[in-house]
């Protein structure tokens, strides 16, 4: 029985709650008796459910009845908002955490703060307000909570929302001509806008990697897709295995990136031309390369490699069976600088995962010539050094060969550039080159090792002249105290 | 008086006494001129080059010019501008090059691009190349570092 | 040769100084090896003074200069590698001859009356020796003389009360620096050879005028008896014999042994293992290590350093206080006390370089 009255009374309650406050504001009874947009919306959103009123906007008085009055400047009716002033009317309420308990929200405060110093805070065209406003992404009378599927803002909405500008070249070239406009087109051919197109809601769109209202341009630092932060960026969900579980792909991606020879140089050494997730997979149409195309893909920056690679019997080789190119000898996320250990026949060289003594031996024994050719070179600029710098700690000049050292060197590098033409003709020419430059540098710090060594006749010349010097005045002596 | 023979064997020793301390003083004096001879790089550090006559660089042309211990690379472009750079790639310092047919300086270890003004724009480098100021005095093309 | 000696003569009076010179005469006695000494000293002052000249001409002083350009004289200078390992070797030699003559000086009790502006003059040169030594070594720049003079001057910074700002001034700044190295070069080649040379010239002056000091045993003998050579030409010539015999050792060890250049310093790497002064401040280096921290209620460094001072000053104003030589008679407290300090320092040096 005690049950049943309280439900009751609570039942009374809130409806005389709700006749007060319909009684009370008279904008939106006469507005609905209009039967305009605005009302009709405002009646879906948030702000209507949590007690906002028109007038918490717009100004003017909610209790007259009198439209006259009701809208009247005199009663602080403003109309509605324009540029800045919308922002300011959202911010009356958004930016102070104490307002915003009062109606029982616990939404972060900080939203202007963060979107002043973004790039939609910058001036728009006409430089009196900023370039967008809460309402731009946000709606004005239909708003709903970010979680709800009806906002703009809804992961499957907000690819919509921002293409309405982003995917609008004429709008986007006022501001930035050279920015790209077919974000949302290659976002369709990409995984994450497969399944975003599917309602997938956990995939990433646009503001999953570019943030919401703290947007900078990818090459401000602050931004999250900023050469350095966007491996860690994409990482929130890849390396998160509960996420990826269903996808059933691996979560170790950051973690050998961030061990590898690209991911150290970014990471650690800052260096922003490293290649990060986004200049392999792309970014907006993200995919992983194709099998074929990944030599294409490294060699947008490993050139070199991938002409000669792609002129090598390999090709063909890798292609019917269907071996990623580079990927196959130097792993992929987690690559690391190649040693000369890869090739070769030895133990941890890769060659001899196809190759062996037994099938296809050609490639067998090449692979062997090469890294014997390779190691030779190695030992014999070694070596060159060594002596060169003996040469120098015995204080000789020998400018000259240190100077050559480095074309050694450069073979060297080169060589291992040319082992992808898998081609021992082609490989010698460039060993022999650097053996040959190798060889000049031992002759020339040998000879100031020489050199060194034959100051030791010109001080023996010196001390016999002394020594004998020092006999004679010693004779001279001598007779001299016979007398 | 004294005996003829010891006296001919005193001057004897006195002229080989005399001609040992000039033979001494040449020994001591040769290394002395020879140190006082300024040596082939005038100074510790090089602070400058000479690379040559402007008349002898072509257009659209590239040229190692030796700074010290390292390589600088001096550029003249189709317009005829001069330019130097350190010559030492940044990726992994091999020696680059001039490519007239691109335009560009080109490091052969890995295919790394720079443009004319030594910007890294493609391959490895992570860096652009350190730039020298180049300086033409008369006909002399001189190649010195950026203060 | 006559005609210009006549020419000098006629307007110099040559004839007085040879008349003076041969006149001179050097005693002859068991211990005249010593004499010897000295005038190696002054031969070794030449070279260090002809060298450095030499060096002079490319050395630059300054942090970012100072050891690529004595890598400079050594790989692109003809002989410069020759006249740099002949100043470091001579150098070294230079401590140890002057070393060995004042500790022969002392136990002949050669400084009593007359003679003891000598050796007060002589002890001066030897700190100087010291300074020139400890300010020369900081030159090329290099790890090792880094971190040695790193340490050197804490040493002196230990010192209460006047010890800090000697360092500083020492240093210019609180660091060893950049600015450290210009201080030294002037030290080195201004300072330093501008007060030795008054004090040279003092030296060799007070020995001209009083001549060669003789042993007690060898005044004792009657005049007859003692045994006397020329200065001229006789001594001279030994002296030149001496002088081409320590030409010949600083040739073979100059080439043989090369003085080695090291690597470039950094004040922000951290010290090299086998940081050591060089040998002639390893006795003192080695007793300071070897002090406990504390001797009651005493730092133990610091009374280390002032002991150190102490006996420095007692050593230089022996002639003062040996009472018993002055009045003739053989103090052989002194003799003892000499042995002993020969034989601390050598002990304190060996363990040191043991160590």
């Amino acid at each position: 029985m005690k049950k049943i009255y309280y439900v009751l009374s609570l039942l009374l309650i809130s409806l005389g709650a709700w006749t007060v406050m319909a009684a009370e504001d008279q904008c939106i009874a006469c507005h609905t008796g209009l039967g305009d947009a605005p009302s009709t919306l405002f009646k879906k959103d948030i702000h209507q459910q949590k007690g906002v009123s028109c007038a918490d906007c717009h100004g003017g008085d909610r209790t007259a009845d009198d439209p006259d009055k009701a809208m009247s400047k005199d009663h602080g009716y403003k109309g509605v908002p324009k540029g800045n002033n919308i922002i300011k009317a959202c911010i009356n309420c958004h930016d102070n955490a104490d307002k915003m308990k009062t109606f029982g929200s616990s939404l972060k405060t900080n939203q202007f703060k963060l979107f002043a110093t973004s790039v939609h805070g910058g001036t728009s065209l006409d430089g009196a307000e900023w370039v967008a406003q809460c309402t731009t992404c946000h709606g004005a009378h239909g708003v709903s909570p970010v979680a709800s599927p009806s906002s703009p803002v809804y992961p499957t909405n907000v690819i919509k929302t921002c293409s309405k500008c982003h995917s609008n070249p004429q709008y986007m070239k006022q501001y930035n001509p050279s920015l790209p406009v077919d974000q949302l087109e290659k976002y369709h051919t990409s995984m994450h806008g497969k399944l975003n197109a599917k309602g997938n809601t956990e995939v990433a769109e646009c503001a999953s990697c570019h943030g919401s209202h703290n947007i900078y341009k990818p090459s401000d630092a602050r931004s999250t897709v900023y050469a350095i932060k966007l491996p860690a960026t994409c990482s929130k969900c890849h390396s998160d295995a509960e996420k990826m579980k269903k996808y059933n792909i691996p979560t170790d991606q950051y973690e050998k990136y961030a061990g590898s020879v690209h991911g150290k140089a970014l990471l650690e050494k800052h260096d922003v031309g490293a290649p990060a997730c986004n200049d392999c997979h792309g970014n907006h149409g993200a995919m992983p390369p194709g099998i074929e195309s990944i030599s294409n893909v490294c060699g947008t920056c490993h050139a070199l490699n991938a002409d000669l690679f792609s002129s090598s019997p390999h090709k063909k080789a890798f292609d019917q069976r269907k071996y990623p190119e580079c990927q196959t000898c130097h792993s992929n996320h987690a690559i690391v600088p190649a040693t000369d250990a890869l090739i070769g026949v030895s133990q941890g060289a890769t060659c001899v995962k196809c190759h062996s003594p037994q099938e296809s031996s050609k490639g067998y024994e090449a692979a062997k010539v090469m890294r014997h050719l390779l190691d030779t070179l190695s030992a014999s600029e070694q070596s060159a050094a060594a002596i060169v710098e003996d040469a120098l700690q015995k204080g000789m000049e020998v400018g000259e060969a240190k100077f050559k050292l480095r074309d050694v060197h450069q073979a060297r590098l080169e060589s291992r550039t040319m082992v992808h033409s898998f081609s021992v003709p082609k490989f010698q020419e460039v060993i022999d080159k650097g053996m040959k430059v190798s060889a000049e540098v031992s002759h020339e710090g040998q000879g100031a090792l020489d050199e060194y060594r034959f100051r030791r006749y010109g001080l023996g010349v010196a001390t016999g002249i002394i020594t004998l010097l020092s006999l004679l005045v010693y004779l001279y002596i001598r007779r001299l105290e016979k007398k | 008086m004294q005996d003829p023979i010891q006296q001919s064997k005193r001057d004897f020793l006195k002229i080989f006494v005399g001609g040992g301390l000039f033979s001494l003083l040449g020994a001591i004096i040769y290394p002395i001129i020879s140190y006082l001879k300024p040596p082939v790089q005038a100074e510790a550090e090089v602070k400058s080059v000479n690379a040559g006559k402007i008349a002898s660089i072509a257009l659209n042309s590239g040229q190692i010019v030796k700074f010290g211990a390292k390589p600088v690379i001096l550029i003249r472009s189709p317009q005829g501008d001069l330019k130097a750079f350190s010559a030492t790639c940044t990726h992994l310092s091999c020696t680059v090059q001039y490519k007239s047919d691109l335009g560009v300086i080109w490091c052969a270890c890995h295919n790394g691009k720079y443009d004319l003004n030594g910007r890294n724009v493609s391959g490895p480098p992570p860096r652009p190349l350190d730039e020298y100021r180049v300086i033409v005095k008369g006909e002399d093309v001189l190649i010195s570092k950026l203060a | 040769m006559k005609k210009i000696y006549d020419w000098f003569n006629e307007r110099l009076q040559l004839e007085d100084l040879v008349h003076f010179l041969g006149k001179k005469y050097v005693p002859i006695h068991s211990h005249s090896v010593w004499y010897y000494f000295g005038g190696i000293s002054v031969f070794l002052f030449i070279i260090q003074v002809s060298t450095g000249i030499l060096l002079l001409l490319y050395y630059k002083a300054g942090e970012d200069q100072a050891f690529e350009s004595i890598l400079f004289i050594m790989s692109k200078v003809q002989f410069g590698w020759l006249i740099r390992s002949i100043h470091s070797w001579a150098a070294n030699l230079f401590v140890l001859s002057a070393v060995i003559h004042m500790f022969s000086v002392y136990f002949e009790k050669a400084y009593r009356k007359p003679r003891e502006m000598t050796w007060v003059t002589g002890m001066l040169m030897l700190f100087l020796l010291l300074g020139f030594g400890f300010s020369g070594y900081l030159l090329p720049w290099n790890e090792l003389a880094f971190f040695a003079t790193k340490v050197g001057t804490d040493i002196m910074g230990v010192i209460p009360v006047v010890g800090k700002p000697i360092m500083v001034l020492l240093r210019g700044g609180e660091e060893v620096t950049g600015a450290t190295l210009t201080r030294f070069f002037g030290f080195h080649v201004a300072v330093l050879p501008g007060i030795f040379t008054v004090l040279i010239s003092l030296h060799l002056i007070f020995v001209q005028r009083q001549g060669m000091s003789e042993t007690e045993e060898f005044s004792n003998t009657p005049e007859n008896e003692k045994g006397k050579m020329p200065f001229f030409p006789n001594f001279l010539l030994r002296d030149l014999l001496l002088w081409l015999l320590v030409l010949n050792i600083l040739a073979i060890l100059a080439v043989f042994f090369p003085w080695e250049l090291g690597h470039k310093a950094d004040a922000f790497a951290s010290a090299p293992a086998g940081i050591r002064p060089e040998w002639y401040f390893m006795f003192m280096f080695q007793s300071l290590k070897l002090i406990p921290a504390k001797i009651l209620f005493i730092d133990g460094e610091l009374l280390g350093i002032l002991s150190f001072g102490l006996a420095f000053a007692l050593w230089l104003f022996v002639p003062f206080w040996d009472r018993k030589t002055a009045q003739g008679h053989r103090n052989r407290f002194l003799n003892y006390l000499g042995i002993f300090v020969i034989a601390f320092i050598l002990l304190m040096t060996i363990y040191g370089w043991l160590s």
